[in-house]
């Protein structure tokens, strides 16, 4: 019974870990909302450090345009990230016309993104940590850094 | 138990110290509005993030933190020795172009650089304020076809708050300014 009792301990303390690992660097979150009538719907909260090890398991040959595309960048995005980490929370960019509404702004760890204009309402949230690690791994999934 | 209290005597000051020191972000800020068709676009750009970024951007004109100004020079408007030429000149208007669609006014005010610019035929009102240091920092580690934006930067950073440029006319309004606020709204 004891036995039984420090196993049930172990492997609750061992999902608290794993729970603690996969949500250290918080969550993706993105919701699509398509207006017209049979529009799509989507609400998606990721573990932010679940997605580097994602890219992983994607095949290279995918990556590479992705990879070609960030690599000119990459100095600007290594400098900007922790330089927005450091930032105050708070709105960077807003838009606002008659059909549309843009806000980019920083809240907490992360940069949240709206948008919604005349088709849809999206919303993307991104933690910073995980954006910079993402983005390296994806850069370098075209051969040699 | 002396060496106690002065210990934490000494953390208290220091931490003090440290809160009064911290400086409040500096914050560039872009208001371009259109009255007409009700479009309004506000730009929040904190001053660390700029000046860290910059200096990394090489891209085209744009190299190590330092623009290169050469089509201005092609044009036969060095901006560098103009500068350069206010640096020593006295306070007041240097440059008065009156023309039957635009009036010009350059001028050195309260230790800025001020430029006036309205053009009759749009409507149009631009003006345009560079605090001396700002102005100064430009110039300064460059060449003769250069502008050194990321010790401009740094150079408003250190300014108060500031309005650096207003354009108004008939369609359109925009607002250039520096202050510690995180939003638009001023």
């Amino acid at each position: 019974m004891i036995l039984l009792a420090r196993i049930g301990v172990g492997l609750l303390g061992s999902a608290m870990v794993a729970g603690a690992a996969v949500s250290s660097e918080g969550f993706i979150s993105i919701r699509v909302h398509e207006k017209q009538a049979d529009g799509t719907h989507l609400s998606l909260i990721v573990p932010a450090a679940l997605v580097p090890a994602t890219l992983h398991f994607v095949p290279r040959q995918h990556l590479a345009e992705a990879s070609a595309n960030l690599r000119p960048y990459l100095p600007i995005i290594d400098a900007a990230i922790p330089a927005l980490k450091e930032c105050p929370d708070g709105v960077f960019v807003e838009v606002s016309e008659p059909e549309e509404h843009v806000l980019i702004r920083k809240v907490g760890g992360s940069i949240v993104i709206d948008v919604n204009d005349h088709d849809d309402i999206v919303h993307v949230s991104v933690p910073l940590r995980a954006a910079q690690s993402s983005i390296h791994q994806i850069a370098a999934a075209n051969g040699e850094m | 138990m002396k060496t106690l209290k002065t210990f934490l005597l000494v953390a208290v000051l220091v931490a003090g110290t440290a809160v009064w020191a911290a400086s409040p972000e500096r914050y560039l800020h872009v208001r371009v509005s259109n009255p007409t068709t009700h479009e309004l676009v506000r730009v929040n750009l904190p001053l660390s993030l700029a000046e860290k970024v910059v200096p990394a951007i090489n891209n085209g004109q744009l190299q190590n933190g330092k623009v290169e100004i050469g089509d201005f020079k092609a044009n036969e408007v060095n901006v560098r020795a103009i500068l350069d030429a206010l640096k020593t000149a006295p306070e007041g208007e240097f440059v008065t172009v009156q023309e039957p669609d635009s009036d010009v006014r350059v001028a050195k005010e309260h230790g800025q650089l001020v430029v006036h610019v309205t053009d009759k035929h749009d409507k149009e009102k631009v003006d345009v304020t560079i605090p001396w240091e700002v102005a100064q920092a430009l110039i300064s580690e460059t060449s003769e076809n250069q502008l050194n934006i990321s010790a401009a930067i740094k150079a408003l950073e250190n300014i108060g708050d500031a309005t650096l440029v207003t354009v108004v006319s008939n369609e359109e309004s925009v607002r250039i300014w520096i202050d510690s606020s995180n939003t638009t709204e001023k």
